[in-house]
């Protein structure tokens, strides 16, 4: 008697159940992948791919290049068949970079409109050049004269240089080392980018908490009309808010008019035009100048002075981070506000019985349970901030004096102003690597303190 | 299998009438600055189109040109023809995108040469010019009799400029004498003026020399002196509304702002003078757009699509432009009549005399066209915020000017 081991029958169709559940899932998932794979990793390889290149973001990519094949019309008119050596100039006389040449030996027989495809190159392909439809009137061998006149156009068409070449790590390096405009640019960006971010996080942060613990107060009157009017600026468009923000803020604004109603002495400030930094500023008021802190502030880096990169945020800077704040602050309260209402009254309740006063209860009961809430909010903060664009670019467009500009905005006006599509991208890449490196700098603080 | 079919034939068939429309379709991409005008050119389009059967135009006009049409140009399909801004011009030629129109641009010894020139790039005439504006300097009659001083004329200096500037302001009432953007393009008439120039006969750059500091310390000094400043300096966008507002008494704003005025400001009692002759001569600024021909349109769309641009730029065209314009001026010298008749009419019961309007027109004969040499962006860019600190005392004439050599420099080399 033999007793042979059997698989379980149920194995293997398992298994295959298991396989099918597979393929299930990756069909379910597919949706969502392809719009992954179209809106966000193709993207994403366009952009290092253009990083690396010379493209001016007009010229169509899929432009024929010079080399290409043309075709060229010929008009003999001198009444017998010609024959042009490979290699001879075609030009339309005074400009150079309009030369083109004969790949091959034609033979051009008498009468008008002999066409030839693939017959001709430009002779500079590195320079962009654009005779599609223009016609060229001289051959530069003076024997071939009689042969092409005014009278006797010849036009090419198509020859036209490829889009863009590759540069390599060239737009990095004019954008980080080379000293010139572009650095210049890409540092007075980063400069005031992250005296926006130092300056909003925090802010935002701390009083989001507040105002969430403020309506989540059980005694609080008229909860509901609280933390509609709290969330009412994230929910309206960033442009209406820019445009309401600019009429407070001018001269004669409402924002004026009430510092001069508590303050008679007030001199009105142009808070959307003052180039002048906050601590600068308040350096003034100690008689600190650049004349008087002594040669060391004239000393540069990465294109800027010392005394620059001190500068604070400027007046304007400062308008747009506080209408920033007032915006976001919203968003971010109501995301305190679930974390709130997470945390189990019974915790209190005990801590109330333990004799705890109620800022007690905030120190050390709210704040260390919103831990994981404060490191989301800190995060898109974050995130958020590093990415400002849209109220720059309705109320200063960088200005003034280029105090607004911050790295967001000059992709925009590389790619779209300045017509350096490689340029832009490379500044997109070098962001995404700056909030990559705060996000993980920022983790792994809030890890440290939370071990603490 | 047969429904799913069905659907496809369903979602074709309404594809279908897009795909088989009869004859050439033409798109004429633009913005649009006023209703008036947008009227004017759709009825000049239906003209040509009752005049052309088989061609249809419509006129697409978008709110960010610039940014549409690159967007529009990168993905190789784009409208046959487009606004070209002659600042732009040369970034888009240079990009392959605009067709070469010396053969088929009609009659172009009637254009302004001046304006032949800002579309004729490396020896290429590009596109027709579509109007024009010039800058003039428009006064407050009402500031200027409170200061008991005489209107500006055509022979003042910047002597005359700067002292009335002083006269006129009231620090208290926070207005200024004349508003002075910080751009490159409202300083350079005073370097023409002056007579200095960007780059020299040679192309090297010379926008650093002694006639440029001059120039320039002259234009910084209205803010710094505190008679002039930038138009956010009292609370506007821009110089035509500061000037409206009554914050500043002078300004040197071009044909644009002349509707605007009219429609904002009804009450203003105002007129226009040529801008005031430097120590070389007079000078300003010209504001041009052309109609560009799409360099991939072929054949018979090509072929339409120049027949478009030469309907709207002949000499019917430029009456046209003449008789409805709202600011901008026909490119023909043959049409300027009809461009002030046109003003006569418009301006009555308003505070300006429409025959004023002529400095615009005697502008044209000295002006100097608004275009900076490919990749030159950021070079203006950095001007602009210098100008600013300088404004502000933060720099000096010298200082923006050698910063500016050096970015020229660098650009150039590239």
């Amino acid at each position: 008697m033999t007793v042979t081991a059997k698989r379980p029958p149920e194995f293997k169709p398992h298994n295959e159940r298991k396989r099918a559940e597979t393929i299930a899932a990756y069909v379910f998932m597919s949706p969502a992948m392809a719009i992954f794979l179209i809106f966000l990793i193709i993207p994403i390889v366009f952009a290092i791919v253009i990083s690396m290149t010379n493209w001016n973001g007009i010229t169509p990519l899929n432009q024929r290049p010079a080399n290409a094949s043309s075709t060229v019309i010929f008009e003999n008119q001198t009444g017998q068949s010609v024959t042009l050596p490979a290699g001879t100039i075609i030009s339309n006389g005074e400009d150079e970079p309009r030369r083109y040449q004969l790949t091959q030996e034609l033979i051009v027989p008498a009468g008008s409109g002999a066409t030839i495809e693939g017959a001709v190159e430009a002779v500079e392909p590195g320079r962009r050049s654009n005779v599609r439809r223009g016609q060229l009137d001289t051959l530069e061998d003076g024997a071939l004269a009689a042969l092409v006149t005014v009278e006797n156009p010849i036009s090419i068409e198509n020859g036209l240089d490829p889009a863009f070449e590759f540069v390599g790590g060239q737009n990095y390096s004019k954008l980080l080392a080379e000293g010139g405009i572009r650095q210049t640019d890409f540092f007075t960006a980063l400069k005031n980018t992250l005296y926006f971010v130092l300056g909003v996080v925090p802010v935002q942060t701390v009083l989001a908490l507040v105002l969430a613990v403020i309506v989540n107060q059980r005694w609080l009157k008229g909860k509901g009309f609280f933390r509609t009017a709290f969330y009412f600026p994230s929910i309206t468009s960033s442009v209406v808010i820019s445009i309401i923000f600019m009429w407070m803020f001018t001269q004669d604004g409402i924002v004026n008019t009430i510092f001069k109603a508590i303050f008679p002495d007030y001199k009105s400030v142009t808070w959307l035009d003052d180039s002048n930094g906050l601590f600068h500023n308040i350096l003034g008021l100690f008689g600190v100048s650049r004349q008087t802190v002594g040669d060391w502030a004239g000393t540069r880096l990465a294109g800027i002075t010392l005394w620059d990169w001190l500068s604070g945020p400027s007046v304007t800077m400062m308008t747009i981070m506080i209408l920033n704040t007032w915006t976001t602050i919203g968003t971010l309260m109501v995301i305190y506000l679930a974390a709130l209402q997470n945390i189990p009254g019974s915790v209190y309740e005990a801590s109330s019985i333990d004799g705890a006063t109620g800022w007690q209860q905030f120190k050390w009961i709210t704040v260390p349970l919103l831990a994981p809430t404060t490191f989301f909010v800190l995060t898109i903060g974050l995130i958020g901030t590093f990415q400002v664009f849209d109220q720059i670019f309705i109320i200063s467009s960088g200005g003034p004096a280029k105090t607004t500009l911050t790295i967001a905005y000059i992709v925009y006006n590389n790619g779209f102003n300045n017509s350096e599509m490689g340029v832009a991208a490379a500044t997109a890449l070098l962001l995404f690597v700056i909030i990559f490196a705060f996000t993980m700098l920022q983790r792994r603080i809030s890890r440290e303190t939370a071990n603490a | 299998m047969f429904k799913r079919f069905a659907l496809l034939l369903v979602m074709l068939s309404l594809a279908l009438p897009v795909l088989a429309q009869d004859g050439i379709n033409i798109t004429v991409a633009g913005w649009s600055s006023n209703p008036a005008e947008d009227a004017a050119l759709t009825a000049r389009l239906e003209a040509f189109m009752e005049a052309n059967p088989g061609i249809t135009v419509e006129f697409v006009p978008s709110t960010d040109h610039t940014v549409t049409m690159q967007t529009a140009f990168a993905s190789g399909i784009y409208p046959e023809v487009f606004y070209i801004d002659s600042s732009r011009l040369p970034d888009w030629a240079t990009a392959g995108v605009v067709s070469i129109g010396d053969e088929q641009i009609e009659n172009p010894e009637g254009f302004y040469p001046p304006l032949l020139d800002v579309f004729t790039y490396e020896g290429d005439l590009y596109c027709p010019p579509k109007d024009f504006s010039t800058m003039a300097l428009q006064y407050n009659k009402d500031l200027f009799d409170a200061a008991e001083l005489d209107y500006p004329t055509a022979d003042w200096t910047w002597d005359d400029l700067y002292a009335a500037a002083e006269a006129l302001t009231d620090e208290e009432a926070g207005v200024i004498g004349l508003v002075t953007p910080p751009n490159l393009e409202r300083w350079l008439p005073f370097l023409y003026q002056n007579g200095g120039a960007i780059f020299n006969e040679d192309g090297e750059f010379v926008m650093n020399d002694e006639l440029a500091i001059e120039a320039l310390d002259f234009y910084i000094s209205f803010a710094r002196d505190g008679i002039g400043g930038t138009p956010s300096a009292v609370d506007s966008g821009w110089g035509g509304e500061a000037f409206g507002r009554g914050r500043a008494a002078m300004a040197m704003e071009g044909n644009w702002a002349i509707q605007f005025l009219l429609d904002n400001y009804p009450e203003l009692n105002w007129g226009v003078a040529e801008l005031p002759a430097g120590p070389a001569g007079k000078a300003t600024m010209a504001f041009t757009v052309c109609y560009g021909v799409a360099a991939n349109a072929e054949g018979e769309v090509a072929d339409a699509a120049w027949q478009v641009v030469n309907f709207l730029t002949n000499d019917e065209g430029a009456a046209s432009v003449a008789s409805v314009s709202f600011g901008p001026m026909p490119t023909r010298p043959s049409a300027s009549e009809d461009y002030l008749a046109n003003w006569e009419a418009r301006t009555e019961g308003s505070g300006v005399n429409f025959e004023d309007f002529g400095a615009y027109i005697v502008g044209g004969e000295y002006s100097y066209p608004w275009r900076l040499p490919v990749g030159f962006q950021p070079f203006s860019d950095a001007f602009n915020a210098s100008l600013q600190r300088a404004f502000d005392g933060q720099a000096t004439a010298e200082d923006i000017l050698t910063e500016a050599q050096g970015i020229a420099e660098e650009l150039m080399s590239e």
